[in-house]
């Protein structure tokens, strides 16, 4: 499918500091884009510009093939949800009040406050006064009132922050199941990257601004290769020996790093150090995790 | 728009907007209405004119502060709950910045309505020479509300650009203190404070004899320069504040 948002040379400025630098963003459609990156790396400054709540100081915003200017913004929202940050609402009305007022701005038929509370299951605490309302229950609303009038596309910028773990479980499974239900496609923000994992198709890696991959996920998971650490008495002998045997090993630390191998090639080039009399003295299977690749990607420490 | 204002009025449901707004009127009508029961005949005779020279400095110490008040209740319930974010992708902010003005307004002009209707009930009741002068009641509203808006615009304003509620509502007293202040000196000075338009729209003067302790009102032309500088400082601050309001990124 197209993509359904596309930035050019997307930077926005805040003093001297650019905080967003040349971003060329592209969201497939029908499909949940997970937005992720560290703290402060951008991401809601990004949603925002995309919304047009805060103004890029260069570059361009295409959404459903159309250029964003301030004259066609709000046609085009009309088919945009949002939920930016923390969820928007009138604390001394109640849920469907709050999604009423939305309704009438959007020119939104009244009966799709009952369906989007239904999809969010807060049918039964629609009348009671959102200031009573729980966390989890704000950003349920958050998340209805961004449902109102079925909009195509949906941009949640850390929809889970604030929620309980069963919060945060059901708020993951509905973001999943939109795309395949309502045919929408969901841009969402994380700093979590465990959280995108389980929920993206296709993620965009930010980090101190600047986009540092943008791709299908499963693309990120070939990245996070097997490989054997082989640690022995007399590293610079076996790795000699190793070049013989035609094995590339690359050093880390006190240990020999050799690519993926069968058990039988294992055994036999471990058979070689033997002969030449080298003691091994371990040998583990590293996996590279995602984390250790979002750490190389974003230089920071990611959060679980 | 009407969808807009109605909207605004959807959202203060339960804010008791209306309660603010009757009880400081009500407060500045019982000052008003303080001692008129004791009025001798030559009172009686200018009752109109006493009430069109008292209201208007009662107002420039209450409006002031009944703008501040109203102004900063519908903007803080933006605020208070991070919803100018999301009405900035359903609808225009210059459409969200006059429906919310309109929304005041009504409030103000009501207020400025129920004065007339406490002035001519209260002439009639306790017996003023003559019938209400129905063209100075229509001066005073149109001369009331204009300085209330333009008070309750730059209220509105810096309610909306403030997210501390404290700093509008701190302005509204100062501007209604240094309103009535101002009134003590030559009427061109007030024309140099928003605040002091109360005083400069005034068209009832007061002649007080020392000697014989009596007071004498009297009608005095209407400034219509200060009304058109006024009219300006409501247009400017209009196209600026709605600016800066439309500029303001979230």
């Amino acid at each position: 499918m197209s993509d359904i948002i596309e930035t050019n040379g997307l930077c926005k400025q805040y003093g001297k500091f650019l905080r967003v630098k040349d971003l060329d963003l592209k969201v497939p459609g029908g499909a949940v884009y997970g937005f992720l990156g560290p703290n402060g790396a951008g991401k809601s400054t990004t949603m925002k510009m995309l919304l047009g709540i805060a103004r890029p100081t260069a570059g361009t915003i295409s959404v459903f093939g159309k250029q964003v200017n301030s004259r066609n913004r709000l046609s085009i929202l009309k088919h945009v949800g949002s939920l930016i940050e923390s969820p928007s609402y009138y604390g001394h009305l109640t849920g469907a009040e709050n999604l009423r007022i939305i309704c009438v701005l959007k020119g939104v038929p009244d009966r799709d406050i009952n369906r989007v509370l239904q999809i969010v299951r807060l049918e039964n605490q629609k009348e009671k006064k959102v200031a009573q309302y729980s966390m989890g229950m704000k950003q349920r609303l958050g998340l209805a009132c961004a449902l109102l009038g079925n909009p195509k596309l949906l941009i949640l910028d850390e929809p889970t922050n604030g929620l309980d773990p069963a919060g945060i479980q059901e708020m993951r499974e509905l973001i999943c199941s939109l795309p395949q239900q309502y045919g929408m496609t969901v841009m969402v923000s994380s700093h979590l990257l465990s959280e995108i994992d389980q929920i993206a198709a296709n993620v965009g890696i930010i980090s101190h601004g600047e986009l540092v991959f943008q791709d299908r996920l499963s693309t990120l998971h070939e990245r996070s290769r097997t490989s054997i650490a082989v640690r022995t008495q007399n590293n610079e002998a076996a790795v000699r020996i190793f070049d013989e045997q035609g094995v590339s090993c690359r050093r880390q630390d006190d240990y020999l790093l050799l690519p993926k191998l069968s058990d039988n090639e294992l055994a036999g080039h471990i058979s070689g150090l033997f002969e030449s009399k080298i003691g091994v003295v371990r040998i583990e299977e590293r996996r590279k995790s995602l984390e250790d690749i979002f750490i190389e990607l974003t230089g920071t420490a990611v959060s679980l | 728009m009407i969808k807009a204002l109605a909207m605004e009025f959807q959202k203060i449901r339960r804010r008791k907007v209306w309660a603010i707004v009757a009880a400081l009127i009500s407060v500045q009508i019982l000052l008003a209405l303080w001692g008129v029961d004791r009025m001798d005949a030559h009172e009686l005779s200018q009752g109109w004119m006493h009430f069109l020279y008292q209201f208007p400095i009662l107002n420039s110490i209450m409006m002031p502060v009944m703008a501040a008040v109203v102004a900063s209740r519908l903007c803080d319930i933006e605020h208070k709950g991070q919803t100018l974010k999301l009405l900035h992708t359903v609808m225009p902010a210059g459409r969200l910045f006059a429906a919310k003005f309109l929304c005041g307004a009504l409030y103000m002009l009501a207020a400025a309505l129920l004065q007339i209707m406490v002035i001519v009930s209260a002439g009639l009741v306790i017996g003023f020479e003559g019938s209400p002068p129905l063209d100075k009641l229509l001066y005073y509203l149109l001369f009331t509300t204009a300085v209330n808006l333009t008070i309750l615009l730059l209220q509105q304003v810096l309610s909306l650009l403030f997210r501390n509620q404290m700093i509008p509502l701190t302005v509204g007293i100062i501007g209604s203190f240094a309103g009535l202040f101002i009134m003590f000196f030559p009427q061109n000075l007030g024309r140099f404070l928003l605040w002091g338009y109360y005083g400069v729209l005034m068209f009832v003067g007061l002649d007080w004899d020392r000697a014989t302790r009596i007071a004498d009102f009297y009608y005095v032309p209407v400034d219509w320069t200060g009304f058109s500088i006024l009219a300006i400082m409501f247009c400017m601050i209009y196209i600026i504040g709605r600016a800066l309001f439309i500029r303001k990124e979230m």
